[in-house]
């Protein structure tokens, strides 16, 4: 069900003037300052024991340039075409455009204005190749912005928190590079200027741009939230002039659903997911999340995972593509607004029962299995009884497995 | 801004602030009349909060007055231990 305008997003509500962020003030550029503790922008900085993890985060490699991402975002525009073609139907252009980059790897894709709001206002980072520095102002004339998500395989996911799900999170953050370079390349070669948005070289936030293209809502998790394939979209952007249609906002009920599920509240590991209601940041009324927390568990985990993704994995709309599925979607989405807690209570109790409250699984793939326990290390405190082999922080740590999965052989 | 345990947790010893706590910075010796919160470690969750059945856990910038000195005593318990194990060993 499309919303016909941005004012009735219903997770996300505009109430106020929202300022431009600066892109120095969101977490990785305060980890690398040291804003988030010592022991994180050490974790940070030192290479991964994961050679996954490796090839997939500049910082966690011995060596950049085997970092498929960091390549990426030091490379250069290219020029745009001199030779531009006319576009005389916008409407056919927009469909062709997002037919083009499903062949580049997207899996949804919508289009909104660029709304300069979701610019960031300052430059984290600094890019020789592309002659950017840290510091300096950012300014994206752009009049459209392509919003694109590329999925997270769901079994692959199930292992989360593993090397599985870090491997699988990190191949979707290459796969974005190489789609969102291709479609910028391809519109600029068209004769329209176009600026590919990855999670390398960000300039502009992509939730709320998804938000505003329709590709799903905004989630009590933070993240964007699409119908199909639930909050496990790697989300991207590319930025253009090319005359273009936008998409408008969607109603597929993750208010009503969000407000009752509270799975990722739950499940949450570090208790950064509000059981409460909104608050307004910034001017947009929404759940909003303890990033400073959910950031800082990682820094104490490196020995078995390193990108968290409990809240996705344990999410009600993160299921395969299947009938049930999107009759459970239809279910929720169909009705009017004030019916569809009718709907919605049944069906995450039915969610709680397969899937448990707190879903977990077992997963193996290759020569790893998401059970795998590191040994423990010895406390810091000589003597300490919690941390012992008999200690409470030990039975704590032995979560039950509903689910046993193997992928590959 | 760490969280600290405050007075009501002397004698009492529960320990369930110990399985909520996700990083494991919460540490007690048989001899101690107290649990302690790492403030180094802490990650200020407040995961500890609801689960202490004394509610002796508060934000450091919200400790009541009178027991302003349990910031001191907790930050203090750690600066006894060995050196400490942040550095991660590089491969």
């Amino acid at each position: 069900m499309a919303a016909k305008n941005e004012s009735q997003m219903r997770t996300a509500r505009i109430v106020g003037p929202q300022e431009r962020v600066d892109d120095r003030d969101t977490p990785h550029p305060r980890v690398a300052r040291g804003e988030l503790g010592e022991r994180l922008r050490q974790v940070r900085s030192t290479p991964s024991k994961d050679p996954f993890r490796r090839i997939s985060v500049s910082t966690s490699a011995t060596d950049p340039n085997n970092c498929f991402g960091w390549i990426m975002g030091n490379t250069p525009d290219g020029a745009v075409s001199p030779q531009r073609m006319e576009v005389p139907d916008p409407a056919r252009m927009s469909e062709k455009i997002k037919e083009v980059a499903k062949f580049f790897g997207a899996d949804v894709v919508g289009i909104t204005y660029l709304d300069q709001a979701y610019v960031y206002s300052h430059r984290a980072r600094t890019s020789q190749a592309r002659g950017e520095k840290a510091g300096e102002e950012i300014d994206i004339p752009h009049r459209f912005a392509i919003c694109m998500g590329i999925a997270g395989d769901y079994e692959m996911y199930k292992a989360n928190p593993s090397r599985i799900s870090d491997a699988e999170y990190g191949l979707g953050n290459a796969r974005m590079c190489f789609s969102s370079f291709n479609l910028a390349a391809y519109i600029r070669e068209m004769g329209y200027p176009a600026l590919g948005h990855h999670f390398i070289r960000m300039d502009v936030n992509p939730i709320p741009l998804a938000v505003m293209a329709g590709l799903g809502e905004l989630g009590r998790n933070g993240l964007l939230i699409n119908g199909r394939y639930g909050p496990r979209l790697h989300l991207y952007v590319v930025t253009t002039d090319l005359p273009l249609v936008v998409d408008h906002p969607v109603d597929i009920g993750v208010e009503d659903v969000c407000k009752r599920c509270m799975k990722c509240a739950r499940t949450c590991p570090s208790g950064s997911i509000p059981f409460g209601g909104k608050e307004v940041h910034n001017g947009v009324e929404r759940w909003r999340i303890n990033v400073d927390s959910c950031y800082k568990l990682r820094a104490f985990h490196t020995d078995k995972w390193e990108t968290c993704l409990t809240c996705i994995q344990s999410c009600c709309y993160n299921k395969p593509d299947t009938w049930w599925h999107n009759l459970a979607l239809w279910l929720i989405e169909a009705p009017p607004i004030f019916l569809r807690p009718l709907f919605v209570k049944p069906l995450v109790w039915i969610d709680d029962l397969i899937w448990g409250k707190k879903p977990s699984y077992r997963v193996k793939w290759l020569d790893y299995d998401s059970t795998y326990t590191p040994e423990a290390k010895p406390c810091k405190v000589p003597g300490c009884k919690v941390h012992g082999p008999d200690g409470k922080a030990k039975k704590a740590q032995a979560a039950k497995r509903r689910f046993s999965v193997q992928i590959g052989t | 801004m760490p969280y600290v345990i405050a007075k009501p947790c002397i004698n009492v010893k529960d320990g369930a602030c110990v399985e909520a706590c996700p990083v494991g910075c919460i540490h007690c010796r048989e001899a101690d009349e107290q649990y302690y919160i790492d403030p180094e470690d802490c990650i200020d969750c407040g995961l500890c909060i609801p689960v202490c059945p004394v509610h002796a856990i508060f934000p450091a910038q919200k400790l009541p007055g009178k027991w302003e000195s349990f910031a001191r005593k907790n930050a203090g318990y750690f600066e006894m231990r060995e050196p400490s194990t942040h550095s991660v060993k590089t491969l």
